[in-house]
């Protein structure tokens, strides 16, 4: 009887044998002494392989970081660079399956077929996380900008998955390094800083104008 | 631990990140200044103390963000308090204490990495809030099956990070000092080997267990007891020291008596480990020891280990035997070993650095001659450090002299100098004593 499990696993090793995906579902289907119906019962396309094992690692990772007893007291910024890490060394153990997939994936802007489902995951993640520091004023809420936070991050996400798919340091400190910037360039860049302030001081100005030829300067 | 210090989120690593906190400081220095002269216009007293604070407070907070080696020189600088103004020296020696922390999914991280679980699931208990800083690492409470616990936990990328940052250091360093950069050069190598050794917590782990266990008859001092299996390269676990630093404890009022105990068992430390070791513990900084509540003395951290060659230390330290030194035949031929005088030296040349040489070590020497030494009187740190201002000032010590070595040694004795000092303490100095060879 065959399981999600037993064929993504299945999958997953003649990839990684072969260097690429099975001729057809039939052939996968008849090694793996399977109908190729019961195949599509699970999933329509190699692809949809690939893709549930990507948003599988995603859930994963969210679920475990919740479950982490300090997970309640940490910030948003904690809670994003906590997601990161803890995502990272999961995927640690599928690296294999991660650099065969992402290799294969054409060069562009947009976002892969396989990405589909773990990115509606992630945003959905980052905007609860940006919401909660939002609220708590940790984040600066800015007019417009704000609501574009959560794409920030997902680029922060797509640069670091990149970093790692070429970082080759010993035990992948490098990108535990870029991590550690990375996230909180980006979240000091969400916080309040000086730029609110000019801006702030700016509309203050405009305002009450005037003032220089009421002193008599 | 005050609250209002900075979380930390990230150490600046790169090169251009890090020249730019320097770039940075120097702005608000130059800032301090013109606030400190606007200032002076109109309240011509006022004196500079103000601005040194100011200035101390700007240089050393980037330099705490830049934590690792440049943390490391400051805490350097700020063992020679005749070198800089007071108000640097006491911003300085917060160093040595209080950094601020590293953020906390990151500790969790490095754990899984070397040792596949969160902290919460190897100790019963952890604080993710560290306690201290370390200068290259910070210190975790924990706890396992009832015992108190002290987890240090280095920063990622520190190892790649202490070249290119002593190269940074290097101008912002003998601007502060005064000396000249060839000078530099020859410490700067030795800095940074004793700096690279510094990163590795397995060699660390391994000389905390031998140095420990090599002191442990010594009177009155204490370590830790140290953990390897719940070691890694970048953690080190030992168990908690309960005790106070030296500012708290000199706060508390303690009897002379006192005193002249935890002074006793510094000075045996010290000086077991350079005469009988022949390597020594180089990081003689107050925050490397505790005063327990029984009134011991409690070492920690043996990052930084100097070991002395023999062709460094039978000259270096036979000088501070007066039968020698009062052979000037000899006294020379030792100078010339330890590279003090130069072979292309004229006789004028040997004659003038003979006699400042001689007269330097025999200051330093003073606490060898008699069989005890009184470190609370102030006219010997008064000349010491009243010396050490002429020779700063002097040219002919602007040039590079003396093995590397002597950088080490000297800020270990100094060190220790200074903590005596700042004890008050009355000390036996003949329980250890230098091994000396009259001839060269």
């Amino acid at each position: 009887m065959a399981t999600i499990e037993g064929i993504q696993k299945a999958y997953i090793d003649y990839v990684l044998t072969e260097g690429e995906q099975p001729k057809s579902v039939y052939l996968f289907a008849k090694k793996n002494k399977m109908a190729e119906e019961e195949f599509y019962r699970f999933f329509g396309s190699f692809d949809a392989i690939e893709q549930y094992t990507w948003t599988n690692i995603m859930q994963r990772t969210i679920a475990e970081i919740k479950t982490q007893e300090v997970w309640s007291q940490y910030t948003s910024r904690e809670k994003a660079l906590s997601f990161f890490y803890s995502f990272f060394e999961l995927l640690k153990s599928s690296r294999s399956f991660a650099v065969y997939s992402i290799k294969k994936q054409p060069k562009g802007f947009s976002t892969p077929l396989i990405f589909t489902d773990l990115k509606e995951i992630f945003e959905n993640f980052a905007d609860d996380i940006l919401k909660e520091g939002l609220e708590s004023g940790e984040l600066s809420d800015r007019k417009f900008f704000s609501k574009r936070y959560k794409d920030a991050l997902w680029i922060q996400f797509v640069f670091v998955l990149t970093f790692w798919i070429n970082d080759n340091s010993t035990g992948f400190e490098k990108t535990d390094e870029a991590i550690e910037k990375g996230v909180n360039v980006t979240f000091d860049l969400f916080e309040r800083s000086p730029i609110d302030n000019l801006f702030e001081y700016g509309k203050f100005l405009a305002k009450n104008g005037g003032v220089k030829e009421k002193m008599g300067f | 631990m005050s609250d209002n210090r900075k979380e930390q989120n990230s150490i600046p690593t790169t090169k251009v990140q890090r020249s730019a906190r320097f770039v940075k400081t120097g702005f608000k220095v130059g800032g301090n200044y013109i606030k400190h002269y606007s200032k002076k216009l109109f309240n011509p007293d006022m004196d500079k103390s103000e601005l040194n604070e100011d200035n101390a407070a700007d240089i050393y907070e980037s330099l705490s963000k830049l934590k690792g080696s440049a943390l490391k020189v400051a805490q350097m600088l700020s063992m020679d308090k005749n070198l800089l103004p007071q108000a640097y020296v006491n911003k300085f020696s917060q160093s040595q204490y209080n950094a601020p922390p590293l953020s906390g999914p990151l500790i969790v991280q490095t754990f899984k990495k070397y040792f596949g679980k969160a902290p919460g699931q190897i100790f019963d208990k952890f604080n993710l809030k560290s306690t201290n800083a370390a200068s290259i690492g910070q210190v975790h409470e924990a706890e396992l099956k009832g015992k108190k616990l002290a987890v240090k936990i280095q920063y990622p990328g520190v190892g790649d990070s202490i070249s290119s940052d002593l190269k940074l250091v290097k101008p912002f360093a003998f601007r502060l000092l005064g000396m000249s950069e060839k000078e530099l050069d020859i410490y700067m190598r030795e800095v940074e080997e004793r700096l690279l050794e510094e990163t590795d917590y397995e060699l660390e782990i391994r000389r905390s267990i031998e140095f420990s266990n090599a002191c442990a008859d010594l009177n009155n001092v204490v370590f830790p007891t140290y953990y390897p299996e719940l070691s890694s390269k970048r953690i080190i676990t030992m168990s908690w020291m309960e005790g106070q630093h030296l500012k708290e404890f000199l706060n508390t009022n303690p009897s002379q008596e006192l005193r002249n105990r935890i002074g006793q068992a510094l000075w045996d430390f010290y000086n077991f480990q350079q005469h009988e070791l022949r390597a020594v513990h180089a990081d003689p900084h107050p925050g490397n020891f505790m005063i327990t509540p029984e009134g011991k003395l409690g070492a920690i951290d043996f990052g930084c280990i100097k070991e002395m060659p023999e062709d460094f230390y039978y000259p270096f330290f036979s000088l501070t035997s007066t039968n020698l030194f009062d052979n000037k035949e000899e006294t020379i031929k030792a100078f010339r070993q330890l590279h003090m005088i130069h072979t292309n030296d004229t006789p004028a040349q040997i004659e003038f650095y003979y006699k400042m040489y001689k007269q330097m070590i025999g200051l330093f020497a003073k606490p060898y001659v008699s069989d005890h030494f009184d470190f609370g009187q102030t006219e010997f740190f008064d000349e010491l450090f009243g010396f050490g201002e002429k020779v700063a000032k002097m040219p002919e010590f602007k040039q590079a002299r003396g093995v590397k070595h002597f950088i080490y040694v000297n800020r270990t004795n100094f060190g220790l100098y200074n903590i005596l000092h700042e004890l008050k303490a009355e000390v036996k100095t003949d329980t250890f004593k230098p091994h000396v060879l009259l001839e060269y």
